[in-house]
């Protein structure tokens, strides 16, 4: 009998997360569809460009960047091998694109989540974006000498 | 649980991604942007935002639910207690109590959803919850999104060990300063 209170109590729970999760994840899903089929990113991405200096990377990662931080990792990895192929970005601008966006991608799914299950979102933001940043501001600082000196692989 | 669940995530994500790099530079982007265009999609654009919405409550669902009885079960069992008392230690160091362990594994071999699954059914405090969360923002799903991430040139290596000392780094700053 005590293993069907335990089953009952973990349906309970179990269907209770899902809720809790479906209510942030439904409305966003929606949302990351209009920003995807409207090309709303071209346009935002823009707000990037003066970032994309003090990363370290040209001008050019601005539209890579706001798709990962947006969309998440794939589409981000998506559009920084296509434009890599075109000649839009460099060796060094795809590297340190991904090393900042393997530490910090899909921020607003991600953080919207934590948030739904109790966790102080702004806290969440302020850490993960600067240390990101400072980061990737390291690397681009050394990264010339090892391009350079291992045929372009990091 | 079903083994299946991460993988379908996985080809479902990195499908969408790789039809994103399909249609996706500025110059493109701008240049197909006439107006007419755009009405004529929208409709399409809403029905594809309620699809993708229940696709994804449908995929986390199969997660989160086989997590959480999983997780459920264990604690009426002296597993937990094993796993928790062998991770104390360790754990302490992110003022997390010994069964997150269960969290942070789930988090960084499936993803996210997993570990909310688990996280729910373990009395955390607030402190606790966020820390994890800043721990799994940095470090998460580490068997698909390294991959992702290889397909770019980059070194499964680099990727791996910049994420969990990032995770390691903020765990203990965060445990000391909150």
């Amino acid at each position: 009998m005590e293993f069907i209170s335990i089953l009952g109590e973990a349906l309970k729970g179990s269907l209770e997360s899902v809720f809790t999760i479906a209510k942030v994840v439904i409305p966003l899903m929606f949302i990351m569809e209009i920003l995807k089929d409207l090309k709303v990113l071209d346009k935002l991405s823009d707000i990037l460009r003066p970032g994309t200096k003090f990363l370290g990377i040209s001008k050019n990662s601005s539209f890579p960047l706001m798709v990962g931080l947006t969309l998440g990792l794939a589409y981000g990895a998506g559009v920084i091998i296509k434009s890599a192929k075109e000649g839009d970005l460099s060796k060094k601008d795809l590297y340190l694109l991904m090393i900042f966006l393997v530490t910090c991608h899909s921020v607003i799914e991600d953080t919207l989540i934590f948030i739904a299950i109790g966790a102080n979102g702004w806290l969440l933001l302020g850490i993960r974006i600067p240390l990101a940043i400072i980061l990737t501001v390291i690397v681009s600082k050394h990264i010339d000498k090892y391009l350079k000196s291992s045929k372009g692989t990091l | 649980m079903n083994i299946s669940s991460p993988y379908v995530i996985i080809s479902l994500v990195y499908n969408e991604g790789m039809k994103a790099m399909g249609q996706s530079t500025a110059e493109e982007k701008r240049e197909n942007n006439v107006t007419g265009d755009e009405n004529k999609s929208f409709k399409t654009t809403l029905k594809n935002g309620i699809l993708s919405g229940l696709k994804t409550t449908w995929l986390l669902t199969k997660i989160i639910v086989p997590v959480y009885f999983f997780v459920t079960l264990l604690k009426y069992t002296p597993v937990l207690d094993w796993i928790s008392s062998l991770f104390a230690p360790i754990m302490k160091i992110v003022g997390l109590p010994g069964e997150a362990a269960i969290v942070l594994v789930l988090g960084n071999i499936i993803n996210l959803y997993a570990a909310l699954g688990a996280v729910a059914s373990l009395a955390l405090t607030g402190k606790q919850i966020t820390i994890i969360a800043i721990m799994l923002s940095f470090s998460h799903s580490l068997f698909m999104e390294t991959a992702v991430a290889k397909k770019t040139g980059i070194s499964a290596t680099v990727v791996i060990i910049i994420r969990l000392s990032l995770a390691i780094l903020s765990g203990i700053v965060l445990n000391l300063v909150l």
